[in-house]
């Protein structure tokens, strides 16, 4: 509980921070290109990286309570005892896929630390990219955990995505 | 045995799998009859980070949540009352021009219905609309305006097109240009539907206000802070002074200090909260977006387009009777799918075809939004009308009676905004 708690903060901060960069650079780089006349190189990739980032903890956040966007049938058509059953095919799937995806990203990973790349500004190409890998086992990891409590039937509704 | 995993695909996709899952499965599939290494599915997921544009994304949605979660609906509401109430069925106009100002302003569209729903809703009954005729009004309005600066589902589809043109042969699609053709089909869509609201309600006992100057500007005051930002945004892009990115982040910041700072209506505290959860919006179309661009290259690498266009191409001769199929293709699914799901896995298997049809892909970008506005509202998933459903206390049932008129004006303008290509492209080629 302590670690998920703390998996929870992380993801959490993480988020908000690479936000508020996002914003604070891309005003920054305005100001810089129309008032000094001048640029700084490593702001577009690292934005563009931020983009990447966001994506994936956003998807790992929305995952702890199954709130990826879906064809939704089941939760306004299907009766409740068979619902239990599909959900939990449908939560064996995607842990699997995701397991699949974190499998072979890590392979990719693990090489392209062998290699030893840059990606922009110094920092390695592998650690701008191990959210990758890194996401899909958190997202596998929680839907593994969705299916034991899909067994133990004690699993959440799956929550509707919230919109904008 | 492909064939027998594709349908298992199909079926988990109907039986409530995230998306994201459903893509990835065939994208890797594809991959894995051809026999290419899965690692492929690292680099095409890694694409995400390729387009400057896609930070876009975020900023706008996270503007959009700022606004929602501010009274800026309120405001809106008051202003349009106070400028057009006036008129022949005038609330019904506020709550169309409202409507497409807020979805506009946040790029989606669940938010307007929640926002503005609750308060447009009774203040169209108190007015003296019918029931029935206002639930219907509200609920279609509610995605108006998804055509308009700043768009978020223009701008995926923008970023989609970028990312074919490298292998197809086809005229520029400008996120820029996409935002000008916009402009007139929504009108129409606007001017339409008000039509057949002042139609509809002429023999109803719907009392006319009357116009009070001092009411308007007291109403613009409360806005001036919100007033500025379309200037702001729409000045910037159509300028050229700040390119889609950038808009998007000083629409962030500006949105910001509004709210937090000016209006007082959002505390630091509750900063991090909706930070989180926009990023979880934006985090759940960003994944969708990244495994839909790893299906798309494996549709490109295996060539399916081609293959699709040389099987269609013996049944369909003209452009014609292809957009027609595509509307019903498109309403259909877009009854079905969410709509930046649908958009993304749509647009890498049409926009080839289209070309060769000779359609261009602005105005397909149009069409395809256009639809997709309409799915927004469709049996049997019409996320608005579930929205709605429950804001509203209302059995779906009594939703759908209640939007189909609406549904037909929207049609009779769709029809309008895809057999006639100049509508949206006058301001663009």
């Amino acid at each position: 509980m302590f670690v998920l708690r703390w998996l929870h903060r992380l993801e959490d901060a993480l988020i908000v921070l690479l936000l508020f960069t996002m914003i604070a650079l891309g005003v920054w780089q305005i100001l810089l290109r129309n008032f000094f006349d001048a640029s700084l190189v490593w702001i577009d990739p690292l934005t563009r990286h931020a983009v990447l980032w966001i994506g994936l903890l956003g998807a790992m956040i929305a995952s702890r309570n199954d709130q990826h966007i879906r064809i939704d049938l089941v939760s306004h058509y299907v009766p409740p005892r068979l619902r239990r059953w599909l959900v939990l095919v449908v939560d064996l799937f995607t842990c699997g896929i995701c397991a699949l995806v974190a499998w072979y990203s890590t392979g990719f990973v693990i090489e392209e630390m062998d290699f030893g790349g840059q990606a922009f500004a110094g920092l390695p190409s592998w650690l701008v990219q191990v959210i990758i890998p890194l996401g899909f086992a958190v997202i596998g990891l929680r839907y593994a955990v969705l299916v034991v409590l899909g067994l133990l039937n004690r699993r959440p509704q799956p929550v509707e995505a919230p919109q904008s | 045995m492909i064939a027998l995993a594709a349908v298992l695909l199909i079926l988990l996709a109907l039986m409530g799998a995230p998306l994201f899952a459903v893509i990835l499965g065939a994208a890797a599939l594809g991959f894995y009859a051809m026999e290419t290494p899965l690692s492929v599915l690292h680099i095409n997921l890694y694409q995400l980070s390729d387009s400057v544009v896609l930070m876009a994304l975020p900023l706008f949605t996270f503007a959009g949540f700022l606004l929602g979660e501010a009274r800026t609906a309120d405001r809106m509401v008051r202003l349009s009352q106070a400028a057009f109430g006036w008129m022949r069925g005038g609330m019904a106009f506020v709550a169309l021009i409202a409507c497409a100002a807020f979805t506009a302003l946040t790029g989606g569209s669940g938010v307007t219905i929640v926002a503005l729903g609750g308060l447009l809703f009774p203040a169209l009954v108190k007015a003296g609309y019918r029931e029935r005729f206002s639930l219907g009004l509200v609920t279609s309005s509610g995605s108006l305006g998804l055509l308009l600066v700043p768009s978020v589902p223009l701008l995926i589809y923008g970023i989609i097109a970028q990312q074919l043109s490298q292998q197809l042969d086809m005229p520029s699609v400008r996120i820029l240009d996409l935002y000008l053709a916009g402009l007139f089909p929504a009108l129409l869509m606007v001017a339409l539907l008000y039509g057949w609201c002042a139609w509809t309600t002429r023999h109803d006992p719907v009392p006319r206000q009357g116009f009070d100057w001092g009411e308007l500007r007291a109403a613009l005051g409360d806005m001036r802070w919100e007033l500025p930002l379309p200037l702001v945004v729409l000045g910037g892009i159509f300028s050229g002074v700040l390119v889609v990115s950038e808009a998007a982040a000083v629409t962030a910041l500006y949105v910001l200090v509004a709210e937090v700072l000016l209006y007082r209506e959002i505390r630091w505290r509750q900063l991090p909260g909706i930070m989180r959860e926009s990023m979880v919006m934006v985090g759940g179309i960003l994944l969708i977006l990244a495994v839909a661009l790893a299906l798309t290259d494996f549709l490109v690498y295996a060539d399916v387009p081609s293959d699709l266009f040389a099987f269609i191409r013996t049944h369909v001769e003209d452009r014609i009777t292809f957009l027609i199929l595509l509307n019903l293709l498109l309403l259909l699914l877009g009854a079905m799918l969410d709509i930046f799901a649908a958009l993304v896995i749509r647009v890498p298997l049409i926009l080839p075809l289209a070309l060769r049809y000779g359609v261009d892909p602005v105005h397909l970008g149009i069409i395809f939004v256009a639809n997709m506005q309409i799915g927004y509202f469709t049996p049997p998933v019409g996320m608005n009308l579930f929205i709605a459903s429950y804001r509203f206390r209302r059995s779906i049932g009594e939703l759908y009676a209640a939007t189909i008129p609406f549904m037909l004006v929207l049609l009779i303008a769709l029809l309008l905004i895809t057999y006639w290509p100049t509508l949206s492209l006058v301001l663009v080629r």
